[in-house]
């Protein structure tokens, strides 16, 4: 999935049968791994109910086709999830996990007495 | 499957119900800058070593089996890594 802050709403009247009833956004991804080419804006279809501004989560692909319903609709992109919170460690600091050991759980040598 | 290292998390309430309750963690590339976000059943932490399926196969990660065209997701953790050679 990417990630990517609602822009804008599409509207139209003239559109392919499947896609009546279905909420169009204009989204401007800002997280993307393996974007097609250069792309400004993504136009998903959204189930979830994001309003413009809002950050959202981008399903791309067949499941995202596939989830929207039986029928084959001309889409590849869907809202799956609307961001209430983001932590993303910066480019520099994308380290291991340091190992730590609970002390009470390394094998400690015990002497009889 | 791709390889990330899991570098933070996505907290969101309003998700498409096939995901209620689904972790989503973002996993960027060791070398690139290219970041994934991902929906993950491992428990994994910021700073785990993950491979993550993308595409169709993704969902049979969070739901095996042939009942699960209905999910929203095309990333997902499938295993941590423990170590490699090379």
């Amino acid at each position: 999935m990417i990630l990517g802050r609602v822009v804008g709403e599409l509207w139209a009247t003239r559109k392919h049968a499947a896609l009546e009833g279905r909420k169009l956004l204009i989204i401007a991804p800002y997280l993307w791994y393996a974007p097609a080419h250069e792309i400004g804006h993504l136009v998903p279809v959204d189930p979830v109910g994001a309003g413009v501004g809002e950050d959202v989560v981008v399903c791309l692909g067949d499941p995202a086709r596939r989830a929207l319903g039986s029928t084959p609709v001309p889409v590849e992109a869907a809202v799956c999830a609307i961001v209430d919170r983001l932590e993303l460690a910066p480019p520099g600091e994308r380290g291991a996990r340091p190992l730590t050991f609970d002390t009470g759980s390394a094998p400690a040598h015990e002497e009889t007495s | 499957m791709i390889r990330g290292r899991v570098v933070g998390e996505v907290w969101a309430t309003r998700k498409a119900p096939s995901l209620a309750g689904r972790r989503l963690l973002p996993a960027a590339d060791a070398g690139e800058d290219r970041v994934v976000v991902a929906g993950d059943t491992h428990d994994a932490c910021e700073g785990d070593d993950a491979t993550v399926a993308v595409g169709s196969g993704a969902r049979n990660v969070l739901v095996p089996g042939p009942d699960n065209r209905a999910l929203l997701c095309d990333a997902a953790i499938s295993l941590l890594v423990d170590g490699e050679s090379r």
